[in-house]
């Protein structure tokens, strides 16, 4: 179990991370989100150990973070951690061997793991020669290699078409349910909502929201109507819950503070010619710009 | 953790050495040394001869100056050319116009066509196809000259051995009164034939290389985020301890290499036909008689191992520096402008290392010789000169050995933050914060 408990970080007088705390389970995978500068890279370098907390402890199993420790995790960082001079093979011998393992475990792997991912043809290339997607692939299966037993991802789908997006989403399915502990962090919240059960949202280093994805929307509580039809929407919102109507392409999305409003809605229109009535719960993404938002204005 | 240490250093060093550029330049230094060794040999190949001479045809309309012409010019060109004259000369009794014609079928021919002249005693024209070498001109010039005053003592009934007497040349004897002492000339002499290609060059052809590779490598791991993977898995000072050994393995190496390269060159002039007595080899064989002629390679002989436990700990602190900068530099350019400090001191070393004997018996050239960064430069020409003592070499060595100390332990702090730090701004203020810490 990886555990941060009660983690600060000052630069200088600036606290990058404000008393940040969180577990992750075996086979659990964990969505780590915050705009940009919010204190995530922070978070993921002090796991990694690149960086001293200044308070507060992190362990992986009960062990502190040491370079026996992470040798048995994996990162894949948001910008591309690949020395691109170097072939395929020649940069799979090089982080396997940092992280521990012999050469003809590292080779085994690699040919594994590219025949997974469809890439054995560029086994000898040199990583400045394959395309964006390819690299990112590459840069994947670095952070696999060992079979980690914590998996860092941050932002893992950039640059891939959604074909290999799903290539990647199995993978890192498959390496959650053999037990690899995952962080996963992105700014695109339906990759998120896919994958993670458990989330925390960073603010300018301080925690707004934490816990499992199916209370947090449940405790947020606002919902979402999406009606297919001839409606009045002018007299749908002046039903008292209504916050706002917003007609889609085909359809109309009503948004609600809570489910009691529901009724009231479907009472409105219910003698109109409608063909979809749906009650949908609110998506991360809304909860996300709402929490943030109320964090920006306080 | 020392096994991935020496995986780091051998990784380094295989990714400088394993590339075709790094092959590609040791032809090129292998062709250019053997190239100039042989530098007599290519040209004679392609037609031209260092050693042709000058024909010179003179054309005697008096009947009795080219004896005494030909002779001042064979004596003067011999005082300007090391003892060999650079005349073949020629009694021509064709017409001028003849003359003309073989000068234009030859450039190596110069017609002198001498006459009488009632005021000047003679009178001389000069033909050559073109423009003549400066002092081919200074040589025929000095001994028209002179025979023309020769031919005027002559008439002045003044016999010849009388005239010999007047022409013949002071020997200008010398005496130190310190054995050890040369004059100005003949110690920068020395030291641009002697300490100037085989020390000082390579030297700071070296420190060039040994700077770029390290700040290059750095510079590398660090923009492509590289780092970040590498520096998780290894500590920030077993990544700086592998780029500073690997970049003075390389140096040393390609050190080797040159040396090497030196002596297959001097083989080639021997396979090739070349004599050892001519050209480069001939000046580096004199210099070294003359080394030998003065005790210098006794002096030589204990100076050269002393010499090279300092340049290797300037090495090291030079690499040392290097990866410090980069690691607070955020792309290659930034490094190329940080770089450019480290060279102007590495030339400061090189001109007073060049010039150290326009400095003869000052302190601050022997205060020079101890600053670190440039002592290795300096203390070679001053040990020649014979200016500093293995003394003044150890208080250098010293010197540097803290200089390398101080630079480890406060390098590495900087080193460690710098390497994760990818924002150019506060730079300065960030570095003395990781000082302090």
């Amino acid at each position: 179990m990886l555990k941060v408990e009660n983690v600060t970080k000052y630069y200088g007088d600036f606290k990058a991370v404000d008393n940040l705390s969180f577990t992750v389970n075996k086979g659990e995978i964990f969505g780590l989100l915050g705009v940009n500068g919010a204190g995530k890279t922070t978070t993921f370098r002090m796991i990694m150990g690149l960086l001293d907390v200044t308070d507060g402890n992190i362990t992986l199993d009960g062990k502190k973070i040491d370079y026996d420790v992470t040798d048995k995790i994996g990162f894949l960082t948001e910008e591309r951690s690949l020395l691109t001079k170097l072939s395929v093979k020649e940069q799979a011998l090089f982080y396997g061997t940092l992280k521990g393992m012999n050469k003809n475990k590292i080779l085994q792997k690699l040919d594994d793991l590219l025949e997974e991912f469809g890439i054995s043809q560029y086994k000898n290339k040199k990583i400045k020669e394959l395309s964006k997607g390819n690299q990112q692939k590459v840069q994947f299966i670095m952070a696999i290699i060992n079979d980690p037993s914590l998996l860092i991802l941050d932002e893992p789908f950039s640059g891939l078409d959604p074909f290999n997006i799903e290539l990647f989403k199995n993978k890192i399915t498959e390496l959650s349910n053999s037990g690899s502990m995952i962080i996963f962090s992105s700014h695109r919240m339906e990759h998120v909502e896919l994958f993670c059960k458990k989330l925390l949202i960073l603010q300018n280093g301080k925690t707004v929201l934490q816990g499992e994805l199916d209370k947090i929307k449940e405790k947020y509580g606002k919902k979402n109507i999406l009606i297919k039809g001839d409606i009045d929407t002018k007299k749908i919102e002046k039903i008292e819950g209504v916050i706002k109507v917003t007609e889609l392409a085909n359809e109309y999305e009503i948004k609600i503070n809570d489910k009691t409003v529901v009724d009231d809605v479907f009472k409105a229109v219910k003698n109109n010619k409608i063909t979809k009535f749906l009650v949908e719960e609110p998506s991360l993404n809304e909860i996300f710009v709402s929490k943030v938002g109320e964090n920006y204005e306080k | 953790m020392k096994s991935k240490l020496w995986y780091l250093t051998g990784v380094s060093l295989k990714r400088k050495i394993k590339t075709k550029w790094f092959a590609i330049a040791n032809i090129l230094l292998l062709i250019a040394i053997i190239g100039i060794v042989n530098i007599d040999n290519i040209i004679n190949f392609f037609g031209g001869d260092f050693d042709e001479k000058n024909k010179l045809y003179i054309v005697d309309n008096t009947s009795y100056t080219y004896d005494t012409l030909a002779n001042l010019v064979t004596t003067t060109s011999e005082t300007y050319n090391d003892g060999e004259s650079n005349f073949e000369i020629k009694k021509y009794s064709k017409t001028k116009e003849e003359l003309k014609k073989e000068i234009e079928k030859d450039d190596k021919i110069i017609g002198l066509i001498v006459d009488k002249d009632e005021n000047n005693y003679l009178d001389v024209t000069l033909i050559s196809k073109e423009y003549i070498d400066n002092i081919d001109y200074q040589i025929l010039n000095t001994s028209i000259n002179n025979t023309k005053i020769n031919i005027a003592l002559s008439l002045s009934n003044i016999d010849k051995e009388e005239i010999n007497k007047i022409y013949s040349a002071i020997d200008i004897k010398r005496e130190y009164i310190d054995e050890n002492k040369k004059s100005e000339e003949e110690s920068q002499s020395m030291i641009m034939t002697t300490v100037f290609p085989f020390i000082i060059l390579p030297f700071f052809m070296l420190t060039t290389i040994l700077i770029q590779m390290i700040g290059a490598e750095v510079n590398d791991e660090k923009t492509t985020r590289g780092m970040e993977i590498i520096i998780s898995n290894v500590s920030a000072k077993t990544h700086f301890y592998s780029k500073v050994i690997a970049g003075n393995t390389f140096v040393i190496m390609q050190g080797l290499l040159l040396l090497i390269y030196s002596a297959i060159a001097i083989l080639s002039r021997k396979i090739f036909g070349g004599s050892l007595n001519s050209g480069v080899v001939l000046q580096v064989t004199s210099i070294a008689k003359d080394v030998m002629g003065n005790d210098i390679i006794n002096k030589l002989l204990y100076t050269i191992p002393i010499v090279l436990v300092l340049m290797l700990l300037t090495f090291v602190a030079y690499s040392l520096v290097a990866g410090i900068l980069a690691s607070v530099t955020t792309n290659t350019e930034d490094f190329q402008q940080l770089q450019t400090p480290i060279m102007i001191v590495l030339l400061i070393g090189y001109y007073f290392a060049v010039m150290a004997s326009n400095f003869e018996g000052s302190i601050f050239i022997r205060v020079m010789s101890y600053i670190p960064f440039i002592s290795a430069i300096v203390s070679p020409s001053l040990l020649v000169l014979g200016e500093i003592g293995l003394m003044d070499v150890g208080i250098s060595i010293i010197l540097m050995i803290l200089t390398i100390y101080l630079l480890t332990k406060y390098g590495l702090k900087i080193y460690k933050v710098g390497i994760l730090n990818y924002s150019s701004t506060g730079l300065w203020k960030k570095m003395l914060k990781a000082l302090k810490n």
